[in-house]
């Protein structure tokens, strides 16, 4: 009986690998011919989607640059990121970043009529460090091609030299975007976040609200 | 509901900018000019007519052409927190009076 069991075992071993492009195959019915230890495959042998990309590894390393909006005491400009990913499971990998934003710009901040020192800076000024933590979640892939979704908090310091103006930020992240594999080792993405959090400045302007949204592409190696 | 909050409060607008209407003591305060002899001070740009001023502004001669909010009465210049009223003034160009707020004397 073991030895039966060890024989269709390893007959599913030696088709497993046609079975996972099964939904590409046209399908052939089963003939006369056919070994008896092969029939049961279809039942007990289903195909297994991987949970994520198969040349992801535990641990990577990354580097994006693209563009953030901001506006009023929110930084936006280029960005440029740095990327460590770490796994946490099937389908996770916690990704920290450094993340540089360079915008900066000329004065925009005043005292209104009511003497409330305001700021009004458009899209892309002033500066800003962060360090975020986010979990990237793969979803379902297409090929070479996986899509994920990611979110996270941040921590880090918004500046705008212009106006002598600067604070800590702490921004929550929460975007998504898709992964590429282009070698064994290295795959390009391509990411889009919003953020929204809060700011405490100085300069009699205390507590304001962060708003923007990151676009960026980079390139990630397996370590 | 926090993020829309935030979303809102971060597209808020404000009347005055560093170009027309901010409080100053200086001219570091403002994009181009105090006028430190209104009352709190007053940001504005220089301007030969009112096609050089932000909509809403005249070019008035004061300064040599400046801009300052056009209004139709005094209520139109409360948002400037006091001290100013509707009066009828030199337009700088056009050779007529416009009606804008100033200080009071």
């Amino acid at each position: 009986m073991s030895r039966q069991r060890l024989i269709i075992a390893t007959a599913a071993l030696a088709i497993a690998p046609s079975l996972v492009y099964a939904d590409d195959a046209p399908a052939v019915p089963a003939t006369s011919t056919d070994s008896p230890t092969q029939k049961p495959t279809d039942a007990s042998v289903a195909p297994v989607a991987p949970a994520a990309p198969a040349d992801m590894s535990d641990q990577a390393i990354g580097a994006s640059i693209g563009v953030a909006t901001g506006g009023r005491v929110t930084p936006g400009g280029l960005r440029v990121e740095g990327h460590y990913l770490y796994q946490l499971s099937d389908r996770d990998w916690f990704d920290g970043r450094a993340s540089f934003t360079f915008g900066g710009g000329a004065a925009e901040c005043f005292y209104d009529r009511t003497d409330t020192y305001v700021c009004d800076h458009g899209l892309a000024q002033g500066d800003g460090l962060e360090v975020i933590a986010t979990v990237r979640h793969f979803l379902g892939g297409q090929g070479m091609y996986w899509p994920f979704v990611q979110g996270g908090i941040g921590a880090g310091i918004a500046r705008f030299g212009a106006d002598g103006v600067s604070g800590l930020i702490i921004p929550l992240h929460a975007g998504g975007g898709v992964r590429a594999s282009i070698a064994p080792a290295i795959a390009i993405v391509a990411a889009a976040e919003l953020e929204f959090g809060l700011g405490v400045f100085g300069h009699d302007i205390g507590a304001e609200p962060q708003f923007g949204i990151d676009i960026t592409a980079g390139v990630e190696f397996r370590l | 509901m926090i993020a829309i909050a935030a979303l809102l409060c971060a597209c808020e607008s404000n009347d005055v900018s560093r170009d027309i209407g901010a409080r100053c003591t200086d001219d570091n305060d403002c994009d181009v000019r105090c006028l430190d002899d209104q009352p709190g001070g007053f940001c504005t740009t220089l301007c030969d007519s009112d096609e050089d001023c932000p909509g809403g502004a005249h070019c008035i001669t004061e300064d040599g052409g400046v801009c300052v909010f056009a209004c139709g009465s005094d209520g139109e210049c409360v948002f400037l927190n006091g001290g100013y009223t509707c009066q009828a003034v030199d337009s700088q160009g056009a050779g007529a009076k416009v009606m804008v707020c100033l200080g009071s004397d």
